[in-house]
């Protein structure tokens, strides 16, 4: 709405209240409350008109409230100016700003007519009031409300109290009737609404009600003998709600606007889209959201019900508004939802965030499993390697070792008999390679523990305990064979373990522990010695943990200085 | 009727059979190869030794398992298990099989087999 416009009427709106003021001045204590009604309700209309002018500027509705703030302001303003045209005109148009209402209430919420019916009734209402208006004036005295004979009627043709009471009577019916009909149309429009135009419309069915009742009662059709004080004065007050609604509609807006942005930030991360939508509902008073994406095949859009939606062809009374171009989601709301520019930019913003956040979530998840995965297999590749070295070293070298020292052994008894010195050359000889062979066979335990991928947990846990220089019992150890990634990460903690205790620990004994529980191993080392162990640090228990880790596992350190240290190692297994 | 003086010699790596063939012929025994477990129950079922050297790591099968056949026969052999590795390298699968028990390769001997069968002269291969 620009500025010229604006300046205008609330020119036109200061001139006419003046108007009334001065025109009424000094106010009789009779006349004092009615001028006051008649300026609050006229000038609240008119500033309505302009802050809804100024939110919807391209509805009609603030144009419609201005009027009917002028069709009230306005007639009275002329009625009280001493020239008898101004009074002549005054008295005719008094009737207009109901139609005018009448109007406003069935252009609710967006501004328009919705039936070439309901412009007919608009239509009828003007002309009715037109019609009475004029017909009324040409036999209307005004001496016959008490006003003083300065006063002129010049339209009057003929001053006849009966025809003027009967024109006032089929007034008052014909008004009757057609705020019945209007009255009607409004519910109607109130039931076919649905999310947020259902609930937009229901203090207008309320207000509408209330204002159609002011109307008929005060209207002729009913002969009720009100003083003027309240046909003029109280009842019109009632009018006051049409702003009110107004005032109200604003709230709501700005209501669903925290309530969209506090429900966002609430929402937790990585929620489905489900619960997006209806946290998104819920906050912005629409029960008829949908959230809709694309299918990946381009085939078209699916809610998060399953319902298939066509974003070119809402429904009637539906509305689409994108989420973000790239994601491919739709929001689809109810129509009204559109004279909220910035409430529905909003919900769409706050949607189009967490999705976002969703499909981050995602790809960091699908990202970190890629990784675990990858980690995994560098790990049992490495076993599988040693596991191969281990095997060669024994098939070849050992093999050859073992030869050597048997043909050696042989050798020497028979060089003994004929030749001792030659005999005791070939046994250092014998010696050197025995000796070599040990070593290439705790080399080979040291690449991979023979022991383990033939007897399994209960003979290898057994085998480092007998190593072990520190007292060492077994509590617990499972007889089954299980993944060889397992078996080895669980050796490797008690190895690990051990080792440590002989090198820091100062322990006078050690426990281990290996049980099987539904989907897990758990394995244990515990000691008696010093305590104060941790994972960082060169102690290998990063390197440990690493390792548990690498299978899915999750290692435990439990070392208070001076109380001993306990290793616990819990281990996902089928 | 099984030759308590019949060894079988079951192992894979070729240079260890060749050369314990003759350390073993040269003391006295009759010397039969297999190269693996199937050549091995073969060998066993038709020369019927009185003793089985039966290397743990082969290419076929488990040393293990060619024990469990081979004791199966009636009147079985005395099988004498061996490897390259130790036999804390195997534990608790040695006693419960159905092997005389455990000689490392690098000990072998003819005196040490015949101390397998001196402690089993019937040859139905339990001590």
């Amino acid at each position: 709405m620009n500025r010229a416009l604006r300046a205008a009427v609330i020119a036109g709106a200061i001139t006419a209240a003046g108007c009334l003021a001065w025109a009424a001045w000094p106010p009789t204590s009779q006349f004092a409350p009615i001028l006051t009604s008649m300026l609050v309700i006229g000038l609240s209309f008119i500033i309505a008109g302009l802050a809804a002018w100024q939110r919807w500027p391209s509805s009609r509705l603030g144009l419609l409230f201005t009027i009917v703030g002028y069709l009230y302001l306005v007639p009275y303003a002329l009625v009280n100016l001493a020239n008898p045209a101004a009074f002549t005109f005054g008295n005719l148009s008094q009737g207009f700003y109901g139609a005018a209402l009448a109007q406003l209430g069935l252009a609710w919420p967006s501004g328009r007519l919705r039936s070439r019916f309901e412009c007919g009734v608009v239509i009828a209402e003007y002309v009715s009031a037109a019609v009475f208006g004029l017909a009324g004036m040409m036999f209307w005295n005004p001496t016959f409300d008490g006003c003083p004979a300065s006063c002129q009627n010049l339209l009057l043709v003929h001053s006849s109290r009966p025809v003027w009471d009967a024109l006032n009577t089929a007034s008052g019916l014909v008004g009757l009737v057609l705020t019945g009909i209007v009255l009607t149309l409004i519910i109607r429009h109130w039931r076919s609404a649905q999310g947020w135009s259902r609930r937009a419309m229901v203090p207008l069915v309320w207000i509408s009600c209330a204002v159609g009742a002011e109307q008929i009662l005060t209207g002729g059709a009913f002969n009720l003998q009100l003083s003027s004080l309240v046909s003029f004065g109280l009842a019109p007050l009632v009018l006051l709600t049409g702003p009110a609604l107004f005032v109200a509609s604003t709230i709501r807006a700005r209501t669903a606007r925290g309530a969209v942005g506090a429900a966002v930030v609430d929402l937790e991360p990585g929620a489905p889209p489900t619960r997006l939508r209806d946290t998104l509902a819920r906050a912005l008073g629409d029960s008829t959201l949908q959230l809709a994406f694309r299918l990946p095949d381009g085939a078209g859009y699916l809610d998060t019900t399953g319902q298939v939606v066509d974003p070119a062809r809402p429904g009637p009374g539906r509305a689409v508004t994108p989420v973000t171009e790239a994601s491919g989601a739709v929001l689809v709301h109810d129509g009204g939802l559109e004279q909220e520019p910035q409430l529905i930019r909003l919900t769409a913003a706050a949607a189009s965030m967490a999705l976002e956040h969703t499909r981050l979530q995602a790809e960091v998840l699908a990202q970190l499993e890629q990784v675990r995965a990858s980690r995994a297999r560098l790990v049992e590749a490495g076993d599988a390697e040693r596991r191969r070295l281990e095997r060669d070293l024994h098939d070849g070298a050992q093999q050859r070792l073992v030869t050597l020292s048997l043909a050696l052994g042989m050798a020497r008894d028979r060089a003994a008999e004929a030749d001792p010195e030659l005999g005791s050359l070939i046994e250092s000889a014998s010696k050197e390679a025995r000796e070599a062979l040990t070593e290439l066979r705790e080399l080979a335990r040291g690449i991979h523990p023979a022991v383990l991928t033939e007897t399994g947990l209960t003979g290898a846990i057994q085998a480092l305990v007998e190593r072990s220089p520190v007292a060492t019992t077994i509590t617990a150890v499972p007889h089954e064979r299980y993944p060889a990634a397992i078996e080895a990460t669980a050796y490797f903690v008690v190895s690990e373990a051990l080792a440590n205790v002989a090198k820091h620990a100062k322990a006078d004994g050690a426990q281990v522990m290996i049980r099987k529980f539904p989907g897990r191993l758990l394995v244990e080392v515990s000691d008696d010695g010093t305590g104060g162990a941790r994972s960082e640090g060169g102690s290998g228990l990063r390197g440990l943990a690493d390792r548990v880790a690498s299978v899915g596992g999750v290692l435990r350190v439990d070392s208070p200085p001076g109380g001993g240290t306990r290793l616990e190692a819990d281990i996902p297994c089928p | 009727m099984q030759s308590s003086a019949a060894i079988l010699i079951v192992d894979d790596h070729d240079g260890f059979r060749a050369f314990a063939r003759s350390m073993l012929e040269a003391d006295g025994f009759t010397v039969t190869e297999a190269a693996t477990g199937a050549e091995a129950t073969e060998a066993a079922r038709i020369v019927r030794p009185g003793l089985v050297l039966l290397d743990i790591q082969l290419p076929d099968f488990d040393g293990f398992e060619v024990a469990r056949r081979l004791a199966g026969q009636a009147g079985g052999p005395v099988i004498v298990l061996t490897s390259t590795r130790e036999a804390s390298d195997y534990r608790g699968r040695i006693t419960s099989s159905p092997a005389a028990g455990f000689l490392p390769k690098d000990q072998l001997s003819g005196a040490a087999l015949r101390r397998f069968l001196g402690r089993d002269p019937t040859g139905e291969g339990r001590t």
